[in-house]
């Protein structure tokens, strides 16, 4: 899954060697901590959010496939 | 098209860096050498650096190729990515295994994806203008057939009952295969209401 989310923001993103992921795993969820350019930021979350929701279906769909909950946050 | 220039102490180590930053392999990207460790016109300036500029080598269908593989690959999908383009499209067909998680509840992440495809290619390519429609194991053209059949029975009971019936939220796609399966029709007419992403199709007599 963190591979899965950093290829999608690299694709997004001005500064692809900025794009780092930390995952943080728990008994059944998964916290994705995605950091990216100050710059990017924007880019990744898109206007109302729109970004970040697609981001979050499809890593969401593929956490299902491992049967996890998998939460994805954009820190600063 | 995107481009990254990178140094190191050695041709390779500036070239990997390069193609890690851009998230790319080595096959899908032009790299231009520009000077050797300790070599060329600008040594004096760029030391014993080795002075790479990688590019990336996609049209935009293949561009979108790539993604979606590399996607499908990183959920553990296995499956293949058919193209095909037009002046105004280019479409993807996703045909493989456990490709339904792609899809997933009435068509929620595979129009999440196509929506993320969209603004990928919008971002790594200036310009773009197609609009790129994915699917998955012709889930779309299933989908429609549904959402037509649908419109006849909803418009059959409308026009019985004599008031009219919203439709759960659709995307503005959907909406319109039920506009166009029921713009003709003698006994109802159909209009849109709501807010995106919650706007619904309301089928109502005429």
């Amino acid at each position: 899954m963190k591979q899965l989310l950093e290829f999608i923001v690299k694709a997004l993103v001005d500064e692809p060697d900025q794009v780092e992921v930390r995952q943080l795993e728990a008994e059944r969820s998964v916290i994705l901590e995605l950091r990216v350019a100050s710059g990017d930021m924007g880019k990744v979350i898109g206007k109302q959010g729109r970004i970040a929701k697609a981001i979050r279906a499809v890593i969401g769909a593929a956490a299902v496939k491992d049967n996890k909950r998998v939460m994805v946050e954009i820190v600063k | 098209m995107k481009e990254a220039e990178a140094t190191g102490r050695t041709a390779q180590e500036a070239v990997d860096k390069a193609l890690s930053s851009l998230g790319i392999k080595p096959e899908n990207a032009d790299i231009d050498i520009i000077s050797e460790p300790g070599q060329g016109l600008f040594s004096f300036i760029s030391g014993k650096n080795a002075r790479v500029v990688v590019k990336v080598r996609y049209e935009p269908a293949q561009y979108l190729q790539h993604f979606l593989k590399g996607v499908l690959e990183r959920m553990g999908v296995e499956g293949k990515v058919a193209l095909s383009e037009d002046e105004e499209k280019i479409y993807a067909s996703v045909n493989g295994k456990q490709t339904g998680v792609l899809i997933g509840r009435r068509g929620k992440t595979l129009n999440e994806l196509q929506y993320l495809a969209n603004t990928v290619l919008r971002r790594q390519f200036e310009g773009f203008h197609k609009i790129v429609v994915v699917d998955v194991e012709n889930y779309r053209a299933r989908r429609e057939q549904t959402l037509t059949k649908l419109a006849y029975s909803i418009a059959r009971k409308v026009s019985k009952e004599g008031h009219e019936q919203a439709l759960e939220p659709m995307t503005p796609q959907e909406r319109r295969i039920i506009h166009l399966a029921l713009q003709e029709h003698d006994e109802v007419i159909t209009y849109s209401r709501g807010e995106e992403p919650y706007r619904k199709v309301i089928i109502a007599p005429r």
